[in-house]
């Protein structure tokens, strides 16, 4: 619930990933900085297209080849440079310091292997432990993730699960090697939301226990507001607004971060809704500077140059980057 | 709502056979809607939800008749649409229509935009040739797409756009009811709610009812005016919204408030793991199905189910504990 603790687990500066498209080259995440601190949680949120998973894969070295590659940047997983290391260390990292899950199990999930099998499979590969170590190390993780009957369930094949049960198989995949970072794609968008509630007291105590560091990418600022301690802004690949989760909901400061929050239908009912007008441009088309401003309600003739970062309401820790807020 | 209701479904049912087990499959019976019952006023937007495979998607397909139901009866306008003939129903489908959550896969990918939208009113007389362009131009405007839409085809449009042709279509032909089935899950925040903001507006502009099918609770609340809570093919809980929202009544009603996020950290979702697993419709438990995850449940919720009943005028309720 603070802000980083001891050295951050992940620590990304500067990140530029472009992507090609019909033979040009887009920057669709641009010069993106943040890091994140053991038994912290930092939301990632913005809607399709914005650059949050790439940015994801850009730090788990999954980026499609020849398609989608990292132009500028560092990523530091535990103390260890990714981008400078060769293959065999990426490798190496991947999946055993740092680990990820997705947003739909059954892809990552093999569905002709025993789950006790697909778990067990990073500890022989990662910490050379015997078949007969790594399943008993798979049923302690089982149990660890909460998956009734574990032992009994140890063979079972992921069809035999339900999407809930699933995700948590898949957590324990990503935890089997007892990583320092975890990186959370949208994990549990496809859930029931009493399943989701499930699913991320589930996340959240076992972050405690194993004082991992969460990069948590999400479309759903309830999620976030519920779960993170801070919380990024993304909007065609730029990071609009970041800050602490109760400065962030307090004085949502970005005009597309304020447009978003308007948008939402609320429970507690009240206020209308106040879509935002137009769309996302596409990539030929991103206008220099701030790609909001088409969208925006606050352009000004400056937004053709992309804005600095600037405290809100003289907070270092929450950040703008909007030319009509920086003036204020 | 003392008036006769628009639509009035009563006691619907609709059992799938599935064939599972290995090595010696054996035939499965699942209750996808064990006696289903509710009603919709004209120009009214009734919400169902519930999580999923609670047959809420069943109860568009098996009202429509896009599938036979297996019991109960469908009243439209004082006409029963179950045991409607071919001709009746083809009237009945003109008054009732349906707006998918996939509008991708309800478009024919080689057809064009016009032609799409220009079918229903060929094929239900409603215009001929010349006539049939500026209907559909019209329905394009209704739905906020440029009159050059039409010569489009399905691949060129967003996922919201595309969701505004599926809703221009449900339009064609001038309905009363519209079962809107999940039509914001699969857009972005900021187009869901230009999809809600539309379908707002067409309500009001044509007196429309929606019989609105989700998952999110936010959704419905901004939508509709009564709420039915389905729990594995039964309505546990309906009424007006904003009852339902302040003071729900049936546990798995509070469950699902309680666990639905809302971007507000002095209101964070309640998080726990101990709340059981939705409980496969294929084996459901006995008496109350929800009773496995019920923390008031006692030895009578394990073996009789309760009925829905009325506990405040328009509130009813399925629950042995409530009232």
């Amino acid at each position: 619930m603070t802000m980083e603790q001891g050295n951050p687990a992940l620590i990304v500066d500067g990140l530029t990933t472009s992507i090609r498209v019909d033979g040009h080259w887009y920057e669709t995440v641009r010069d993106i900085s943040f890091s994140v601190g053991p038994k912290e949680t930092l939301a990632l949120v913005g809607e399709s297209g914005c650059g949050k998973s790439l940015t994801a894969l850009s730090i788990m070295d999954l980026l499609p080849p020849k398609v989608a590659r990292i132009t500028r940047g560092r990523i530091v997983v535990d103390g260890v440079d990714m981008t400078a290391a060769d293959l065999a260390t990426r490798q190496a990292m991947r999946g055993d310091r740092i680990g990820m899950i997705f947003q739909d199990p059954m892809t990552s999930l093999n569905p002709v292997l025993p789950i006790g099998f697909q778990i067990g499979e990073s500890l022989i590969q990662h910490r050379g432990l015997s078949r007969k170590a790594a399943r008993a190390q798979a049923l302690r993780l089982l149990d660890l993730v909460r998956v009734p009957a574990a032992a009994e369930r140890l063979d079972a094949y992921p069809h035999q699960f339900s999407g809930g049960m699933r995700q948590r198989v898949m957590i324990a995949l990503a935890l089997a090697c007892e990583p320092r970072v975890l990186i959370a794609d949208e994990p549990t968008t496809a859930l029931d939301v009493t399943i989701q509630a499930q699913v991320l007291a589930l996340l959240a105590d076992l972050q405690e226990r194993e004082g991992l560091a969460v990069l948590l990418i999400t479309h759903n600022l309830g999620v976030v507001a519920s779960v993170a301690d801070r919380v990024m802004v993304m909007y065609g690949g730029d990071v609009v607004e970041s800050g602490p989760v109760g400065a962030f909901f307090d004085i949502p400061s970005h005009p597309y971060s304020v447009a978003l929050l308007a948008a939402m239908p609320r429970i507690e009912g009240g206020g209308d809704l106040q879509p935002i007008p137009g769309q996302v441009p596409s990539l030929p088309e991103m206008p220099t500077g701030c790609r909001f401003q088409a969208r925006c309600p606050l352009r000004m003739p400056r937004c053709a140059e992309l804005p600095p970062f600037t405290p809100v309401g003289g907070n270092p820790a929450h950040l703008v980057r909007c030319w009509a807020r920086s003036e204020a | 709502m003392n008036d006769i209701p628009l639509l009035d479904v009563r006691d619907l049912r609709k059992f799938y056979t599935t064939r599972r087990g290995w090595p010696v499959p054996k035939t499965v019976q699942v209750r996808a809607l064990d006696g289903v019952s509710f009603s919709v006023g004209r120009g009214e937007a009734l919400g169902i939800v519930g999580e999923s495979g609670c047959g809420k998607s069943t109860v568009a397909r098996a009202a429509l008749r896009l599938m036979p139901a297996d019991g109960g009866s469908v009243m439209f306008d004082g006409i029963d649409v179950l045991g409607a003939g071919k001709a009746e129903l083809r009237r009945l489908r003109r008054r009732m229509q349906i707006v998918f959550q996939d509008p991708a896969s309800a478009l024919d990918s080689r057809q064009r935009i016009g032609d799409a939208l220009g079918e229903p009113l060929r094929v239900h007389g409603l215009a001929h040739g010349a006539a049939v362009r500026p209907m559909v131009e019209r329905l394009l405007d209704e739905v906020g797409l440029p009159k050059s839409a039409a010569d489009r085809y399905p691949h060129e449009f967003s996922g919201g756009q595309r969701q505004r042709i599926g809703i221009a279509r449900a339009l064609a032909l001038g309905p009363d009811l519209i079962f809107a089935d999940e039509p914001v899950s699969a857009l972005d925040v900021s187009v869901q709610a230009q999809i809600l903001k539309l379908l707002q507006s067409l309500r009001a502009a044509h007196n429309l009812a929606f019989v609105f099918i989700s998952h999110d609770l936010g959704v419905v609340r901004y939508f509709c005016q009564r709420l039915v809570v389905m729990y594995l093919g039964r309505v546990v809980e309906s009424g007006p919204v904003p009852q339902i929202f302040e003071t729900p009544l049936h546990p798995y009603t509070r469950l699902l408030k309680e666990s639905s996020p809302e971007p507000d950290p002095a209101r964070t979702m309640v998080m726990g793991f101990q709340d059981g697993e939705p409980p496969s419709p294929v084996n459901p438990p006995t008496g109350c199905h929800f009773h496995p995850r019920c923390k008031l449940a006692d030895a009578r919720c394990r073996q009789e189910a309760p009925l829905l009943r009325e506990v405040a005028p328009g509130r009813e309720v399925a629950c042995h504990m409530v009232g």
